[in-house]
């Protein structure tokens, strides 16, 4: 039996991946803990999950403030933002109690979200072996690399956090997606498992609601967008008010007034949906993009910010979906590609080609595997 | 207004879409990043357009630059680099 330690930080599609691999771990006699913060990670994870924490409630709150100032930047603004006021601070805040949590737990590894810059610089320091769990692929394929100076400013600014790069583990990388997704040659210890969709809790969800026979498309722009996609919403439901499908929106109360064929919920249990759906339009993260792929459904993809435009980008090099605009994108623009999606067999079969590498990969079981191979 | 700005304006028009630019006039100040809010596909169209129309390399032009730079990009940079580079023929 082995300790595994998961340090994750505030973000929901950070830490879904590690509750499945946390899971597995459990299910074969390990003990395993999660650090970060316990508000949010407690609907997330199983009941009874030992949970250490890192940030308290004001910390947390004081981030979040910052990511609602943050969602309202444009341009190279966001990624400087992302890197100096809320990646740096918040590695620096993780600190104290992820090495608590270390001295607490005494895990054989420490698994650290790659968004969780305290895990490595800790283990490192206590010279515990640390493992990445990259919850998004974009950083593998180096999104700065037309810009150098951009680049080497954020190899800097790790290297004065903690010494060096610390984005990538030497000894395993999880990365939960597969090859199909996002081709090229990795280093021997880069593993891609696939996404770890297993052991999530699920939800409630009106399944009366939907009708046999007509076509079904969710409309996602995630945990952390949705306040902010009023227009986007506004759009979607001018695309779709005359189509005969019925959508499930994920949107604030009161962001749209929805027409019969469109059902607002300000959360769904989204896995549990997947397998009734036909289509799904999202944002482009990484979670509900795999989640939708895993269930071979074709996506109509809209990217925000971040690693979005990534994502996007190798859904429509997979075949699998069409990329929109989001900011200026108009209804008859997302109509026509939704509808395209859905009529066109090819989205579908490339998003089944995607589904079955996913499932060859292995998801949890394949991490899993390998955490334990880190300990043998 | 020169020539050279002039068209990039349009160009720029042809990529937001025109009716997304009526409470937004272009001017040499105009910063691509803050301003216009160019989406990561819509500076791949710039950058198709301005390498049609001008023989300019968008990409290369931005390769030299520190991240408050890319900030600070305005269109009547660019205009200057396009009218430079032309006079380089």
């Amino acid at each position: 039996m082995s300790r595994y330690l998961f340090v994750v930080p505030p973000l929901t599609g950070h830490i879904n991946p590690t509750v499945s691999v946390g899971a597995e771990l459990m299910s074969r006699g390990h003990a395993v803990a999660w650090v970060g913060h316990p508000g949010t990670l407690a609907p997330l994870l199983p009941a009874g999950a030992l949970v250490f924490p890192a940030l308290d409630d004001e910390v947390e709150r004081r981030i979040q403030d910052a990511r609602v100032q943050w969602l309202g930047l444009r341009g190279m603004a966001v990624l400087k933002f992302f890197w100096e006021e809320f990646l740096i601070p918040l590695g620096h805040a993780m600190v104290p109690g992820v090495t608590e949590a270390v001295s607490a737990f005494s895990p054989d590894v420490v698994v650290a979200d790659q968004q969780a810059l305290a895990g490595p610089l800790v283990a490192s320091r206590l010279g515990i072996p640390w493992v990445t769990s990259a919850s998004t692929p974009a950083e593998l394929v180096r999104p700065l690399q037309t810009l150098p100076k951009v680049e080497s400013w954020v190899v800097e600014l790790l290297s004065s956090f903690a010494g060096s790069d610390i984005r990538f583990s030497p000894l395993l990388v999880l990365v939960f997606t597969s090859p199909s997704l996002v081709p090229g040659a990795f280093p021997p210890h880069y593993v891609f498992t696939g996404p770890a969709l297993a052991g999530r809790p699920g939800g409630s969800f009106p399944w009366e609601w939907l009708t046999s026979g007509r076509r079904r498309v969710l409309v996602s722009l995630g945990t952390l967008n949705g306040a902010a996609g009023e227009r986007f919403f506004g759009e979607v439901v001018s695309a779709v008010a005359s189509l005969d499908v019925q959508v499930v929106m994920v949107a604030p109360p009161g962001a749209v007034s929805a027409p019969p064929n469109v059902l607002v919920a300000s959360s769904v249990p989204q896995l549990d949906l997947m397998p009734h759906l036909d289509a799904v339009v999202s944002h482009g993260g990484h979670n509900t993009v795999c989640e939708a792929l895993a269930h071979g459904l074709p996506l109509v993809v809209a990217p925000i910010r971040d690693d979005q435009p990534i994502i996007a980008d190798q859904v429509v090099a997979a075949g699998a979906g069409i990329r929109l605009r989001y900011a200026r994108v108009r209804a008859d623009e997302i109509r026509t590609a939704l509808l395209d999606v859905l009529d066109s067999p090819s989205y579908a079969a490339a998003a089944r080609r995607v589904r079955d590498s996913f499932q060859a990969a292995g998801g949890a079981v394949t991490a899993a595997d390998h955490l334990e191979a880190v300990v043998a | 207004m020169s020539d050279v700005l002039t068209r990039l304006a349009q160009i720029i028009s042809e990529v937001v879409g025109p009716d997304f630019l009526l409470d937004v006039e272009i001017t040499r100040e105009t910063t691509f990043s803050d301003d216009l809010g160019l989406e990561s596909i819509e500076f791949v169209a710039l950058a198709d357009k301005l390498r049609a129309h001008y023989d300019v390399d968008l990409v290369g032009f931005l390769a030299d630059m520190d991240i408050d730079e890319i900030m600070a990009m305005s269109v009547g940079r660019l205009a200057d680099h396009i009218e430079m580079a032309a006079a380089r023929g």
